[in-house]
């Protein structure tokens, strides 16, 4: 008895606990019909017919007029081309009852060109188009023109080629070379932030990998060396683009869809919710999608939810519940377990065919429910308490009777409950408001209600605390009871009641203050940095003559004193003295008006030392005559 | 008082000019030159104001440079001072007056701004 419950719980953990990558992309049903519109352009070339007569079958439909087909490939079939050859040879295949018809030569064209010679896409085309023709081909010679091949031409679209190629041949050919090319060519791959696998060559070089790869696993029966999380990258790789630039990039996807729809080892499954995840008392019902990459449904396949877990409570609601099958969807009544409002986390599992890869999916679920406001009291209490409170209940959705007053002596009360309509629980939704609004000023105040530890919710209105809040407007407020919830159906706006506010110390109404705060403000006007008031210019020159005036006087003076320069000598040393002595002071002059520091550094420092030679020479010979005389 | 004060006064004048030499009157008379100056330049800073209070600086510690200058020569050339400075002539004391100066109207210029 209790080991099932213990294997469940085993399994429980374990399914809890790998967090498996799951597919973000893959073609939905849109997008496969865009595909095929895509595909079922008129044709250009032969290539382009190829394209569109191959691709359109690999996604299990088929070109509009196929007679019209045959005969636009036989007409423009070059029987000397082996590209032409190829293309017609696959194309017709594709399409029932259309034959190419095949000569000696057309068979020796395409046998010499299976040679080392030749490249690998060319390799690729003859064997095809034998394979496709009916004519016989030596399978070994094929593979070591391959293995020849790919030594010389190490790229990933040639390597992808040769795969494909060797999917034609006979099964009792070496292959095994060949095949482990594909573990080579997957260790290539660029991983994109773990999520995308994918070659730098680009869409199709990956898509045309990826057809290769299964095919040719499935041609020699063995397993191919991809892992799970290989493969949903894969596929994330391929089915991220929707729209496709070129016909050849449309042809390698819709083969790429089909070689992972179809073979025989790794099926990757793609389960999502038909429509939002949400599941109610009107919509019991959880859907879900469960299709492989062309949004084929896996009708074959059962779908499990292995536990379903609250979020909030971390309670497990379900364990091991089977979806039942209608109509390609998978459903199963969720309401019937009775779940409380709020998510859930669902962890299903699909199983049935040990190809399926990406089987263990978390999906996130939303119960919502209805809403009730029960028991919803409205009073005006006095503070002191002196006065006996006088409640009135209201019923939702009509508004009280009459209006409630409260002045700064009193506190407006309000009191209600929340409950499920359906269960009668009590909940607590995320927003629950109550707004104020005054009609005649446009304010507008909203405050919170909160519950209690018994969920019973309280608001209390004081009104001489709240009154910046209103900014002392006294008057009547329509009162309203918002309640909100994403898990809600319906959320409530309510008027309850028209409350009457009375404040001390009205203020002249500033409530037009909001309305001035968005209209431009004055201008601001620069003011320059007003200049120094400066003397009138009179003074200025007055005092300048008075400044250079004791100049006179000093000469007056020497004049009176007798000082003269009679005793000069016109020696060289001292004319070059006073020659360089003028120039300095003529320097100073020049540096105030021109110069700068080090310009006047360099002048200064020719001129004195010349000088200073100079004036040494004449103080020398001064000095030497006035001892003399001594 | 007032009457001994007068009486130092003109001893003082009748001492300096009898006693003093004429090289040294001369210095003595630029000496006044340069306070004169800068005693004007100071009046006009009260009376009018620091306006470039740079250039005001400039010129005044340009006078007190000068005159401070002036009177280094003045007391190296003296004769009566001869004992302090034996190892300076009258022509040493006139060159380092000179260079000073030159130093003294390179700051002062560029100071003036």
């Amino acid at each position: 008895m209790a080991q099932p419950r213990l294997f469940s719980l085993v399994l429980l953990t374990v399914a809890l606990g790998a967090q498996a990558l799951t597919p973000s992309h893959h073609l939905s049903l849109s997008d496969v019909a865009r595909l095929q519109a895509l595909l079922s352009q008129p044709f250009t070339d032969l290539a382009s017919a190829y394209y569109s007569i191959v691709g359109l079958s690999k996604l299990g439909a088929s070109v509009a007029d196929e007679n019209d087909a045959c005969h636009f490939l036989k007409a423009q079939l070059d029987p000397m081309s082996v590209d032409s050859l190829f293309f017609a040879a696959e194309a017709s295949q594709a399409i029932s009852d259309c034959e190419i018809p095949v000569s000696n030569e057309t068979r020796d064209i395409l046998l010499a060109a299976v040679s080392e010679d030749s490249t690998v896409t060319q390799i690729f085309r003859a064997v095809s188009a034998l394979s496709s023709l009916g004519l016989p081909l030596a399978s070994q010679e094929v593979v070591g023109a391959l293995v020849a091949r790919i030594a010389k031409e190490d790229n990933v679209l040639a390597i992808t080629t040769a795969l494909q190629t060797a999917t034609r041949l006979s099964q009792q050919a070496e292959l095994g070379g060949i095949l482990e090319e594909i573990e080579d060519l997957a260790a290539r791959l660029d991983d994109l932030g773990g999520v995308y696998l994918q070659f730098e060559e680009g869409l199709e070089a990956t898509a045309l990998f990826v057809t290769a790869a299964y095919t040719l696993s499935d041609h020699v029966d063995t397993e191919p060396p991809l892992k799970e999380d290989q493969v949903i990258q894969l596929v994330n790789s391929v089915f991220s683009k929707k729209s496709w630039h070129s016909l050849s990039e449309a042809f390698s996807v819709a083969c790429a869809a089909a070689a992972l729809s179809n073979n025989r080892f790794q099926v990757p499954v793609i389960v999502s919710a038909q429509g939002p995840a949400t599941v109610s008392h009107s919509q019991p019902i959880l859907q879900l999608l469960v299709t492989d990459v062309l949004s084929n449904p896996l009708v074959s396949a059962s779908v499990v939810v292995e536990s379903a877990q609250a979020v909030a409570s971390k309670s497990v609601i379900l364990n091991q519940a089977p979806f039942s099958l209608r109509d390609g969807i998978f459903e199963l009544n969720f309401m019937a377990s009775q779940p409380a409002s709020g998510y859930y986390q669902f962890s299903v599992a699909v199983t049935g065919d040990t190809r399926l890869v990406a089987n263990q999916v978390e999906l996130k679920v939303k119960v919502s429910t209805e809403v009730a406001i029960t028991n919803m009291d409205l009073s005006v209490v006095d503070k002191d308490q002196s006065i006996g409170t006088k409640t009135s209940r209201v019923d939702y959705p009509f508004k009280a009777k009459g209006s409630f007053t409260a002045d700064s002596h009193q506190n407006f009360a309000m009191t209600f409950q929340l409950v499920d309509v359906n269960t009668g629980v009590e909940l607590t939704p995320h927003q629950t408001f109550v707004r104020l609004h005054n009609p005649k000023t446009g304010q507008e105040v909203v405050f919170v209600a909160e519950p209690d530890s018994k969920n019973l919710y309280k608001f209390e209105l004081d009104t001489a605390e709240r009154k910046s809040e209103f900014d002392s407007m006294s008057g009547t407020y329509a009162l309203h009871l918002i309640v909100g919830d994403a898990t809600l159906e319906n959320p409530i706006l309510w008027n309850v009641a028209d409350v009457v506010l009375k404040f001390l110390d009205e203020e002249a109404p500033a409530a037009i203050q909001s309305k001035t705060l968005y209209m431009p403000k004055p201008d601001i006007q620069h003011l320059f940095r007003e200049p120094e008031k400066k003397p009138p210019t009179v003074v200025s020159n007055a005092f300048t003559a008075l400044v250079l005036s004791p100049f006179l006087l000093l000469l007056i003076l020497w004049f009176k004193l007798g000082a003269n320069i009679s005793n000069f000598s016109f020696s060289p040393s001292s004319v070059l003295f006073h020659v360089g002595h003028a120039c300095m002071l003529g320097l100073m002059y020049v540096y105030w008006t021109h110069l700068n520091m080090f310009q006047t550094l360099k002048y200064l420092a020719i001129i004195g030392s010349l000088t200073f030679l100079a004036g040494n020479r004449m103080l020398a010979q001064k000095a030497v005559k006035r001892i003399a005389s001594k | 008082m007032s009457n001994s004060v007068i009486s130092v006064i003109s001893r003082f004048l009748e001492e300096y000019t009898t006693k003093t030499s004429n090289k040294l009157k001369v210095v003595d008379a630029y000496l006044f030159y340069i306070l004169l100056t800068g005693a004007l330049q100071f009046l006009y800073c009260l009376l009018v104001g620091t306006f470039p209070f740079n250039s005001f600086l400039a010129g005044f510690i340009s006078c007190v440079g000068a005159f401070i200058l002036g009177v280094c020569l003045r007391i190296q050339i003296n004769p009566e001072n001869k004992g302090d400075f034996l190892s300076i002539s009258q022509e040493r004391a006139f060159a380092d007056f000179l260079l000073a100066h030159t130093v003294l109207h390179l700051v002062v210029i560029n100071f003036i701004g």
